[in-house]
């Protein structure tokens, strides 16, 4: 396997030879190079609409034809596989030295920082691009509806062109043949996310999610510049194919694979643990979790596909590409497992406590994240791909039917404020399909979510030292179980009752609320002020507030049907190919790339799942691939039996469930979670307080001393111009002092220079 | 010939507006500059791009035989990138004054072109004489543009400018003398040509050339301005016209680095070896320094002047990592630097001439109002945070690259070269990003996104008291549109194409300049082997005469 894929790899290594060019680009990669280029023709078609003020949906379905494209060329390539593929669109940063003769003879070496506009084109490549562009193009036609509150004023063209720029910043990130286009990728991902969480951008509170998200973002992506220059400057190369078949980075493999760490130098080890604060802050781990919760203040189709199915998996990306790197370093996969389960329990914690479902789905996300990051930390890359592939499905799925909801209730997320959602006319398909993604989140028996968990379950539980993981994310899956059915039952099941949002969503009017953004109690409703809310239900569509919940259109219900149904055509997929009931598919596609195991028979590297090595961890001393299915499916389902007991057995109303009983026995720490665990105040008195009162400390710096300083040399000349000639500014005796002084200073530089 | 006429054809024109009536100054103007800027543009397609590292159209007229006295013009590539890039500013400085500049028109672009004449000059020079001399005259149209057109506070700002620039360029002037005078010394024969100076200087002894480095910087680093010797910045571009504004950020301040790179290297390549480290730590101070200073910044157009240290820091510290990397990056910056904080000076421009106040406190949410302008806003203000795909990162990336080279560290590596600074610099540097980020996010969240604010009774184009007859036309600022007109649009677009181009495909600038800085890397390498004596047998460095 290994060689296999070296010698793809070698063979792409001369750009020109193998890989062809922008007019002769290899078989199968034209068809790549149609991604970017059609998503980048929605960019402009869609800023052409902004310009020339279309009022109607006409972007949107330009956004659909452009993804949809995008997405057959990605399906045409995947069908017509035939091994990596390399094309070179472009050069674009092509710095070159060395080459010149010395005078003593020889010649010093040519240099070059290479980097291309090129496409790599793998299996890992595809298993992204096919989830990434498939669901743009569904959630694009989910936004087409859920947006068209806006289709009156340009925001509408402009949800889309970020839409667009996102889809053609991941394609780069996900294809690009070299570290330095990634990174192209990675940062064009993150302009678009903070455009668009800053999307409703009159709203305070969303131009401040979108700036901590670009910020905190922006930390790790400064780790990831700086692996780049290292991995640069140690290898001389930003190209994957280069880098992994380069002889010494070789060398350092062979080194790890037979445990010698001692003789890799620190500064290789070094690399992973760069490249990791890249993939953590990107991917919201633990401790760069924090901007991943407030981006939920974008409209919901946004928070689907970037916040919860693609832009987030970037870092699980990163990090797959690199798996060989990171296995150079003795420390950096424990310490990538150790930080997934880490951030998995604790968000878990605090999506517990939440009552806006959006942000539950927020933590949630994170939490899975954390998983993946554990699965590619106790070495199964395809368990951590598997499980960032169906993650994909059910969490769209999930933020999706959120979004109806959100949509339909004027805004309303609090979970104390509905009920029985499911019940109401029109909104069984919604009710039916956040079903199907709970139980998946949940890691119910059998479904995709539960095949893609238990692998990383298993794995940690096999993979030698690493059962205390395997314990945290067990406990983990439990209470993701239960936060999960916590939604479900509450919102969508139980007794009918609603109380309206406070966003009126600019059906009714969008112009009126223009200056102030958020339209909150209109004048017309003041006799129906919200402070009788108290007691009273206020039954299902009644027009106490004259509001109706509108149901969900065609294109929203149809976008969620399909992605239910997704969800479980993905399920067989686990059972065909070499890797038929581990990983399946998607274990093919993982083990066909760089992000493959090494070979086995080295302890260290083996994925393990053949069970024959001695090392071989396991689960309360029985074979964890074989128990493991047993043990996750019962930990899910007692979780959904305990959030059927706490919060839809015997429930009457929408706002008290048995949970509240048990509430005071647990003490301060339901509120701790709730107030998550108090970790922004943390950083905001550790990191940003600090900050501002530097740069104040700095700006009086500035003012008074190092300017203080120079004003007191300009008082001299000027005292001086004064005392000798009173009757004259003070101005020109500055310049004939200064010139004075110019010279007197060279003559100063002349006589010590001659001594 | 080209050359004389980037010289002469804004000088001309100035010439040209003084003469004519008030009212066709801005036109005659704005010919001027475009007539500069389609020679300018001849001229990148017309050099020998194979021959990048030789002085092209090249001139040279005797003055004063006896003491070697001559006029000489040539441009290598780093000189034609830096003359094209005074004349892209030029017409965009004029459109943009168009109807920020009310009175006295005539001696407004008759300077304006008069600077950008020094300016051209300076990059054109091949001698020390005419170089000193552009380099010391761009003062006088610039202390004018301030002093005359500035805000409230101008003559302060104009005479602070001068005086500062002005001591520091004079003990630079020192540094080029003695230069000289050791060259005669060595050859007993008087040469102000840059080629037969660098020959000689790179003789001098260690210790001459540390002195001649500190003249130098004297005056290049206020230039550029380099922490410590900044403080003029702030004032000066927050007083300064729109036009002097851009023309200071986008040009001046890389006198100072085009001073450093033009000199200080070739002339003191020992001692710069040997400082790098110093002048890296100060580069660093000043990004991080100045990066938080502007997140705590009222004025918008303060902060973007603060921004610009910051910026130039990174352009020092490419420069300084004396690896082929630092220093096309430094160059680079200096082109990005220019065309994105340059484009939002004149942004700032624009809700100055709406709104009269650059304050923060009163200006907020203008998305809303102006949906085009608050697109530019963003756009310019990602091209300077530096986002891949646009300018600012090539360069930002390949200064802090260069630093993260320069390093004995990695001696034997692929990817290493000599030098003294490595990863600390770069990481600390590297930290300037997220700054950036900071401050930068900072303004867009307040002026462009949230909830609208505009000042009280903004929109009826009066009673705003704007004192001592400052250059506000009340008159035609109300006649503005509430967003931006196709003037407007116009001049902004060709500045975010090149933005855009530069990021996209930099790869013909950066093969364009391998020529001159392969040249000085060749000469500064002794300096960047330099490795401090171990601390027992203390010596420095052997001196080849």
């Amino acid at each position: 396997m290994l060689s296999g894929i070296l010698n793809s790899l070698a063979a792409l290594m001369p750009a020109a030879e193998a890989g062809g060019d922008l007019l002769h680009p290899p078989k199968g990669a034209m068809l790549m190079l149609a991604v970017p280029v059609l998503t980048l023709v929605g960019v402009l078609a869609c800023t052409i609409c902004a310009v020339a003020r279309v009022r109607t949906k006409l972007p949107a379905w330009i956004s659909v034809a452009c993804l949809a494209g995008a997405f057959g060329c990605v399906l045409a390539t995947f069908l017509g596989y035939e091994g990596p593929r390399h094309a070179v669109g472009f050069e674009w940063i092509h710095l070159q030295w060395g080459g010149e003769t010395p005078r003593g003879g020889g010649q010093v070496p040519i240099r070059a920082l290479h980097a291309n506009f090129g496409l790599y084109v793998d299996t890992l490549t595809l298993l992204w691009m096919l989830f990434v562009t498939g669901l743009a193009t569904l959630i694009a036609l989910y936004a087409s509806e859920y947006m068209a509150g806006d289709v009156r004023t340009a925001g509408y063209s402009r949800f889309f062109v970020a839409f667009n720029l996102f889809v053609f910043s991941m394609s780069c990130l996900v294809m690009a043949d070299n570290l330095l286009l990634l990174y192209l990728g990675w940062e064009g991902v993150g302009l678009c996310s903070y455009l668009l969480i800053g999307y409703f951008y009159k709203k305070p509170s969303a131009v401040a999610a979108a700036k901590k998200a670009f910020i905190v973002n922006r930390i790790g992506d400064l780790g990831l510049a700086l692996g780049i220059m290292l991995i640069f400057v140690k290898f001389g190369t930003v190209e994957y194919a280069t880098l992994l078949a380069d002889s010494k980075f070789q060398g350092f493999l062979a080194a790890a694979t037979a445990g010698d760490f001692a003789s890799i130098p620190w500064d290789i080890q070094l690399i992973p643990a760069l490249l990791m604060i890249g993939a953590f802050g990107k991917s919201a781990q633990f401790p760069l979790y924090v901007w991943l919760p407030d981006a939920m203040e974008g409209p919901t189709p946004v928070s689907a596909l970037i916040h919860a199915a693609t832009m987030v998996t970037a870092g699980v990306f990163l990090i797959a590409r690199t798996f060989w790197v990171f296995q150079v370093s003795e420390y950096a996969l424990p310490i990538v497992a150790w930080i997934g389960a880490i951030t998995a329990l604790l968000a878990a914690t605090i999506g517990m406590a939440q009552f806006d479902i959006k942000r539950i789905m927020a933590y949630s996300t994170v939490s899975q994240l954390g998983y993946m990051f554990a699965g590619l930390g106790v070495m199964t890359s395809v368990g951590a791909a598997f499980h960032v592939f169906t993650h994909a499905f059910f969490k769209a799925l999930l933020f999706l039917a959120c979004g109806a909801v959100m949509h339909g209730f004027a805004g309303q997320l609090d979970l104390r404020k509905l009920s029985g959602v499911q019940k109401m006319p029109g909104w069984r398909i919604v009710g039916v399909t956040m079903l199907v993604g709970c139980l998946n989140l949940a890691g119910f028996p059998l479904l995709a979510g539960f095949w893609s968990k238990d692998m990383i379950l298993a794995q940690a539980f096999a993979e030698p030292g690493y059962s205390a993981v395997g314990w945290v994310l067990l406990l983990t899956a439990g209470l993701t179980a239960y936060y999960t059915f916590r939604v479900y039952f509450r919102v969508f099941v139980g007794p009918q009752h609603f109380e309206p949002g406070d966003e009126v969503h600019g059906h009714d009017d969008a112009h009126g609320h223009g200056d102030h953004g958020h339209a909150h109690a209109e004048p017309a409703h003041d006799g129906h002020g919200h402070g009788d809310h108290a007691g009273h239900a206020h039954g299902s569509g009644g027009g106490q507030h004259g509001f109706h919940p509108h149901p969900p259109g065609w294109a929203i219900n149809l976008v969620l049907v399909v992605l239910a149904i997704g969800a479980f055509a993905i399920i067989p997929l686990n059972f065909i190919g070499e890797h038929a009931g581990h990983g399946g598919w998607a274990a093919d596609m993982v083990h066909h790339s760089t992000a493959g195991p090494l070979p086995a028979g080295a302890g260290h590297a083996a994925e393990g799942h053949g069970g024959g090595h001695a090392e071989h961890g396991t689960f309360l001393g029985m074979d964890p691939h074989k128990v493991m299915y047993y043990v996750s499916g019962v930990v899910g389902i007692v979780g959904i039996g305990i959030a059927f007991v706490l919060h839809l057995a015997g429930r009457t109303e929408a706002a008290r469930s048995r949970a509240d009983g048990l509430l005071p026995a647990l003490g301060p720490i339901p509120g701790w979670a709730q107030h998550k665990w108090y970790v922004d105040e943390f950083y905001d008195f550790l990191i940003r307080t600090p900050l501002w009162v530097a740069a104040h400390l700095f700006h009086l710096v500035d003012k008074l001393i190092v300017d203080g300083l120079v004003n007191l040399f300009g008082f001299i000349p000027r005292a001086l111009g004064k005392a000798i000639r009173p009757s004259q500014s003070g101005v020109l005796h500055g310049y004939a002092l200064a010139m004075a002084g110019g010279v007197a200073f060279l003559l100063l530089i002349v006589l010590m220079a001659a001594l | 010939m080209a050359l004389l006429a980037l010289i002469l054809v804004p000088l001309l024109f100035a010439g040209y507006v003084a003469l004519r009536p008030e009212r066709e100054a801005k036109s005659i103007a704005l010919w001027g500059t475009l007539g500069a800027l389609g020679i300018s543009a001849w001229t990148l397609f017309d050099f020998d791009w194979g021959q990048s590292g030789v002085f092209q159209y090249a001139e040279s007229f005797s003055w004063v035989d006896a003491i070697g006295l001559r006029l000489s013009v040539g441009a290598d590539s780093v000189s034609l990138m830096l003359i094209a890039l005074t004349a892209f500013l030029g017409p965009v400085c004029v459109l943009c004054s168009r109807t920020a500049i009310t009175h006295r028109q005539r001696t407004f672009y008759a300077w304006l072109l008069v600077l950008q004449a020094a300016m051209t000059g300076v990059f054109a020079a091949r001698d020390l004489v005419l170089f000193y001399v552009c380099f010391e005259f761009t003062l006088i149209p610039m202390w004018v543009l301030i002093n005359l057109y500035g805000s409230t506070n101008r003559k302060k700002a104009a005479t602070k400018f001068f005086l500062y620039t002005f001591t520091g360029s004079l003990i630079a002037l020192a540094g080029l003398v003695y230069v000289v005078w050791f060259k005669w010394s060595v050859s007993q024969q008087w040469t102000f040509d840059l080629y037969e100076l660098q020959r000689t200087a790179a003789r001098m002894s260690s210790a001459e050339q540390a002195w001649v480095l500190l003249a130098l910087l004297a005056g290049f680093a206020v230039k550029v301005p380099l922490f410590p010797v900044h403080t003029w910045l702030p004032l000066a571009h927050t007083e300064a016209p729109t036009a002097g504004s851009v023309i200071l950020a986008g040009v001046l301040l890389k006198l100072g680095t085009y001073g450093i790179f033009r000199f200080a290297l070739p002339f003191c390549p020992l001692a710069i070896g040997e400082y790098a480290p110093l002048i890296a730590g100060l580069s660093i101070v000043g990004i991080v320094y100045a990066g938080l200073v502007c997140w705590v910044q009222t004025d918008v157009k303060k902060l973007v002047a603060y921004s610009s240290v910051a910026h130039l820091g990174f352009c020092v510290l490419g420069m300084v990592a004396l690896n082929d990397t630092g220093i096309t990056g430094s160059i680079l910056y200096m082109i990005n630097h220019g065309l994105s904080t340059g484009a939002l000076f004149v942004l700032i421009g624009m809700i100055y001439e709406r709104y009269h106040t650059r304050s923060m406190d009163e200006l907020g949410g203008l998305a809303a109002r102006m949906p085009v302008w608050s697109s530019f806003m963003v756009f310019f203000t990602m091209a300077s945070v530096g986002l891949p795909g646009l300018n600012g990162f090539v360069s930002e990336f390949l200064c802090l690259l260069g630093a993260f080279q320069a390093s004995h560290e990695w001696a034997g590596t692929p990817g290493g070269t000599p030098g003294r600074l490595g990863f600390v610099y770069a990481a600390v540097a590297g930290t300037g990003m997220i700054v950036a980020a900071i401050y930068l996010l900072y303004m867009v969240g307040r002026v462009v996104f949230g909830p609208l604010v505009e000042p009280h009774g903004h929109g009826n184009g009066s009673g705003h008291g704007h004192g001592n007859g400052a250059a506000h036309g009340n008159g035609d600022a109300a006649a503005l549109p509430r967003d931006l007109n196709w003037r407007e649009i116009g001049t902004l677009l060709p500045l975010a194409i090149a933005c855009v181009g530069l990021g996209v495909y930099p790869s013909p600038v950066i093969q364009g300049l391998r020529g001159p800085v392969a040249t000085t890397v060749a000469v500064t390498k002794e300096g960047a082997a330099y490795k401090p004596p171990a601390r027992a047998d203390a010596k420095p460095p052997e001196v080849s005469r």
